[in-house]
């Protein structure tokens, strides 16, 4: 698999890197800010662009921009953004053109190697991976969210699992129930976010959405 | 019908309790009519100086014992409950100005008003209101100790009457009872009439409004937040740049040492390494970051023993001279500490000097630092430099900064931060 990253500071860029090859990844360039990544992205056509989202010069959301940016040029580039912090707002701008294949990530996750390095293959794979710190600060913020507030604690649990991007089973083992009672509650928040029956991916990718809205 | 007495005795204690007050108002009035007096006194003569030369020198200090004089009457009427904001703007430096402000500025026209009027109305009156105070419990107690005096010694009202007999001292106590009745009753209206050309002439003239002040507070107000806003950012960035991104390192580094550990110990012992040294810079990042909030220094040996630190770590030789008897608020420390700092700091980099002196004086309820070197001058106060950072800090608590560094200098660096009376 073929890795472009962007980060800004050495150690971080040189750590990541040093991971990801060990992980039997190839990483074809390693580069320090936005715009040499849009170039880096262009040149090598990588299977996934791992990048950081304050970055020089202004060091507010340039990772963002870069990767919405990069997406625009090569449809469907799977991208997962990492963060120092998490902010909502980013996620929504991140999956505002499209959820398929983004995850946005809080960078201290990547010491915890295979549960990093698995998130980047959902990443690949086109699913969505959400921090579960985005989730908690959705609901620690109590906005808007009419539809939201209808969710059981359970629902809610499951609905930010799922922003994880985890599949039923592995939500099971997550949450300690059986597979059976996770398809009642996904088919549940289907109903109460009045997402139609669809494709299933596409209805979680929704329901994940609709959540990060708060709508 | 029982209370009918209890009310009298609660107005007694009313008007006595009154009578009190205008009794330490009229003390007060006769201290700053004292004061008024001296002012008016050493005004006349600077101003004839002035007309020889020599004068001119001492007006800007003579404006500035005005303008004490009056906020201390100030005080006084807002002790009365009328509240009257010193209205001033910071007098010029320069002679020339100084002379402007005597001239045209409408503030100070109606302080050399006020002044004669205080200096003799005022004085008098407040005087008359003060002895009357003494005289009530002299001459009531007069029968009691006048016996006492040496023969032909024992007089009254004021020394005007000689007594010489018990009838004497029984018309001693009838003066005392006329003053009673001077204290109690008349006294509260002479802190009335004392006040009247305070009121009328130092309060800000209705043309100068106080609008030029407020805009001026507004203005610095703006900047405080300004510079709050840019500290606090500088403080976020630290962390995040910093510390944060080393402690995100460390993660990062023993997640990977955990993987390696299980294919080869050695290149998990070298990850281990750097995780170690990613952790020990980020505490050293924290240290700099909480020194850079508030000096610890600071705290633990006051503002004379950390500029004593801050010039023993110099590179250039620098005395330092605090002459600060009371510390100041732990803002203004910080800031005088920060700029005597980043002075230094530019000594050392840029001067070329030799020596460099560190002087800290507290004068007037402002705290003044001033760092001379004898560099080759030329430091300028660029956009983005560490002196316009300090003069953006100094800006927000009111004060001031000065850079006077002719090419070839020496340079001088003055920074006056108000710091309340």
């Amino acid at each position: 698999m073929r890795v472009v990253i962007a980060e800004d500071d050495a150690l971080l860029r040189e750590g990541l890197a040093l991971i990801l090859r060990s992980e039997g990844m190839e990483v074809v360039a390693a580069v320090e800010d936005g715009e040499l990544f849009l170039t880096a992205v262009e040149e090598h056509h990588p299977d996934v662009a791992v990048l950081d989202v304050r970055m020089p010069p202004t060091h507010t959301d340039e990772g963002i921009r870069a990767a919405v940016a990069a997406r625009r040029s090569i449809p469907d580039l799977p991208v997962l953004v990492l963060s120092a912090y998490v902010e909502q707002a980013f996620a929504t701008d991140l999956l505002g053109a499209g959820a398929r294949g983004i995850g946005y990530m809080l960078k201290e996750r990547v010491g915890r190697v295979s549960a990093f390095v698995s998130a980047l293959s959902r990443v690949v794979d086109g699913g969505t991976v959400i921090d579960p710190e985005v989730v908690s600060q959705l609901f620690a913020r109590q906005q808007g969210a009419d539809r939201l507030k209808t969710l059981t604690p359970r629902e809610r649990d499951v609905l930010a699992v799922m922003a994880e991007g985890l599949g039923n089973s592995a939500i099971a083992e997550r949450l300690c129930v059986t597979g059976n009672a996770v398809h009642k509650h996904i088919r549940s928040i289907f109903d109460k976010l009045d997402l139609p029956p669809d494709h299933e991916s596409d209805r979680r990718v929704a329901a994940v959405l609709r959540y990060l809205e708060g709508t | 019908m029982a209370d009918q007495p209890t009310a009298g005795r609660s107005k007694a204690i009313r008007r006595l309790k009154w009578a009190m007050r205008a009794f330490g108002q009229l003390t007060w009035g006769m201290g700053t009519g004292l004061l008024a007096l001296i002012t008016f006194v050493l005004g006349i003569a600077v101003a004839i100086s002035s007309l020889v030369g020599v004068g001119i020198l001492l007006i800007r200090p003579w404006l500035v014992l005005l303008r004490a004089v009056a906020d201390l009457e100030r005080s006084r009427l807002t002790n009365q409950g009328y509240e009257v904001i010193s209205p001033y703007e910071q007098l010029p430096q320069r002679l020339r100005d100084c002379l402007e402000v005597v001239r045209t500025d409408q503030t100070t026209q109606r302080d050399l008003m006020w002044l004669p009027v205080h200096a003799t109305w005022g004085l008098i009156a407040s005087f008359f209101g003060f002895q009357a105070g003494i005289n009530v419990l002299r001459e009531i107690s007069f029968p009691l100790w006048w016996h006492l005096l040496p023969a032909d010694e024992a007089t009254t009202l004021n020394g005007l009457i000689r007594v010489n007999d018990w009838s004497g001292a029984a018309f001693s106590v009838a003066l005392g009872v006329v003053w009673l009745a001077v204290f109690l009753f008349l006294n509260p209206a002479i802190v009335q009439a004392t006040a009247a050309p305070g009121l009328r002439l130092l309060t800000a003239h209705p043309d100068v409004d106080l609008t030029a002040r407020i805009a001026q507070l507004t203005t610095t107000r703006a900047a405080a937040l300004d510079a709050h806003a840019v500290e606090l950012r500088r403080i976020e960035r630290a962390l995040h740049d910093g510390a944060q991104n080393r402690l995100v390192g460390v993660a990062m580094l023993t997640g990977a040492a955990q993987e390696a550990l299980r294919r080869d110990s050695d290149s998990a012992e070298a990850m281990m390494e750097q995780a170690h040294a990613a952790a020990e810079q980020a505490l050293a990042e924290l240290r700099s970051v909480v020194r850079g909030i508030l000096p610890p220094i600071l705290e633990d040996r006051g503002l004379a023993g950390a500029l004593n630190a801050l010039a023993s770590s110099c590179a250039v030789e620098c005395s330092v001279d605090v002459d600060v008897p009371v510390r100041c608020p732990a803002s203004v420390e910080s800031t005088a500490y920060f700029a005597a700092a980043e002075a230094l700091t530019n000594i050392s980099k840029h001067s070329g000097a030799y020596r460099a002196t560190l002087t800290v004086r507290r004068s007037q309820g402002s705290l003044l630092v001033v760092v001379d070197d004898d560099g080759r001058g030329g430091a300028k106060m660029d956009a983005g430099s560490g002196l316009a950072g300090i003069s953006r800090r100094v800006a927000a608590h009111d004060g001031r900064t000065e850079i006077q560094s002719p090419v070839g200098g020496p340079t001088r660096i003055e920074v006056e931060l108000p710091c309340g009376l």
